[in-house]
C-alpha cells in the first residue's frame, strides 16, 4: 500500500479523474473530500459490507424462510401478527434493571 | 386492518402500528422504505421484516439482545437524526428503541449482522440500519448452536 503524508488542505490525485482533498484533520477523525466521475461509486467500506450482507441475508431468507414455514404450516391457522409495541414490551421484560 | 401481499406468507393482515418507515432505505435496498414487523408465536423470537413495496423481500431478524445480551449500541448522530432522536444521548434498547439484528440463514452457517443493527424509534416507528463505523462487532457473527437449529 502506498502511504503518503498530507496536511489539511492538501490534495492527492489518482489518475486524471480522481481528486482527494484532506478537508479537515481533527483529533480522531479526518474529513476527506473526493472528486470523481459521477459513474464511479464512492462509498464507505462498511456500507459496502452491509449492502452485500443485506443482499446475502435477503437471498438466504427465501430458503431459510421456506424451511421455517415448512415447520410452521401445521399451526399456520393460529399464526398471529402482533404490533411492534408488544415486541417492545416483551424485550423490556427481558432487560433486567431497565427503567 | 390493512392487508399485504407477501411471497413467503401469502396474504397477511397487519396492525397499522407495526409499520416501520426507513427514511433512507437499507444499504443495498435504498428504495425500500416501508416494512412491517411480523412475528409468529411459533417462530418466536424471530421477527420478520417484510417489505410493503416488494412482496419477495423479507429479512429475518431477532432482537439483538437475544444474540448478545451485552450488546453495546452505538448510533451515529446522523442516524439519530433520521430516527428523530436527540443527538446528545445514545438510545437505550427496549426503552427508546427496538434493536434487531439481521440474520443470514442457511447455506453454510447462520450468522447475525451485529455491525449494522436495525434500530427502531418506538415513538414514531422510524427505523434505520445503523452501521457502526468504529465497531468491534462482526457483520457475520456466528450464531450459537441452539440458535443455529432454526436453519435445519
Amino acid at each position: 500500500m502506498l502511504v503518503m503524508s498530507r496536511r489539511q488542505g492538501e490534495t492527492i490525485l489518482i489518475g486524471d479523474e480522481i481528486e482527494i482533498v484532506i478537508a479537515h484533520v481533527g483529533r480522531s477523525r479526518v474529513k476527506v473530500g473526493i472528486r470523481a466521475p459521477r459513474q464511479m461509486q464512492v462509498v464507505a467500506r462498511e456500507i459496502k459490507l452491509v449492502s452485500e450482507e443485506n443482499r446475502r441475508a435477503a437471498g438466504a431468507s427465501a430458503s431459510g424462510l421456506s424451511n421455517l414455514i415448512g415447520r410452521l404450516r401445521p399451526q399456520a391457522s393460529c399464526a398471529q401478527e402482533r404490533g411492534i409495541t408488544e415486541e417492545a414490551s416483551a424485550i423490556r421484560k427481558k432487560i433486567p434493571g431497565s427503567s | 386492518m390493512p392487508v399485504m401481499e407477501t411471497k413467503n406468507f401469502g396474504e397477511i393482515s397487519f396492525e397499522a402500528d407495526s409499520e416501520l418507515e426507513f427514511p433512507g432505505g437499507l444499504p443495498g435496498f435504498d428504495s425500500r422504505r416501508r416494512f412491517v414487523a411480523v412475528r409468529f408465536v411459533e417462530s418466536d423470537p424471530i421477527i420478520y421484516l417484510q417489505s410493503l413495496e416488494d412482496p419477495a423481500l423479507c429479512f429475518i431478524t431477532m432482537p439483538i439482545l437475544a444474540v448478545d445480551p451485552n450488546y453495546k449500541l452505538k448510533v451515529k448522530a446522523e442516524d439519530l437524526g433520521q430516527l428523530g432522536l436527540a443527538p446528545a444521548r445514545q438510545p437505550r434498547i427496549g426503552e427508546d428503541v427496538l434493536c434487531l439484528t439481521v440474520l443470514s440463514l442457511c447455506e453454510t452457517e447462520p450468522t447475525a449482522n451485529l455491525l449494522a443493527p436495525i434500530v427502531v424509534n418506538l415513538r414514531n416507528r422510524r427505523a434505520v440500519q445503523a452501521v457502526a463505523p468504529e465497531s468491534e462487532y462482526s457483520h457475520q457473527h456466528a450464531l450459537m448452536p441452539e440458535e443455529a437449529s432454526v436453519c435445519s
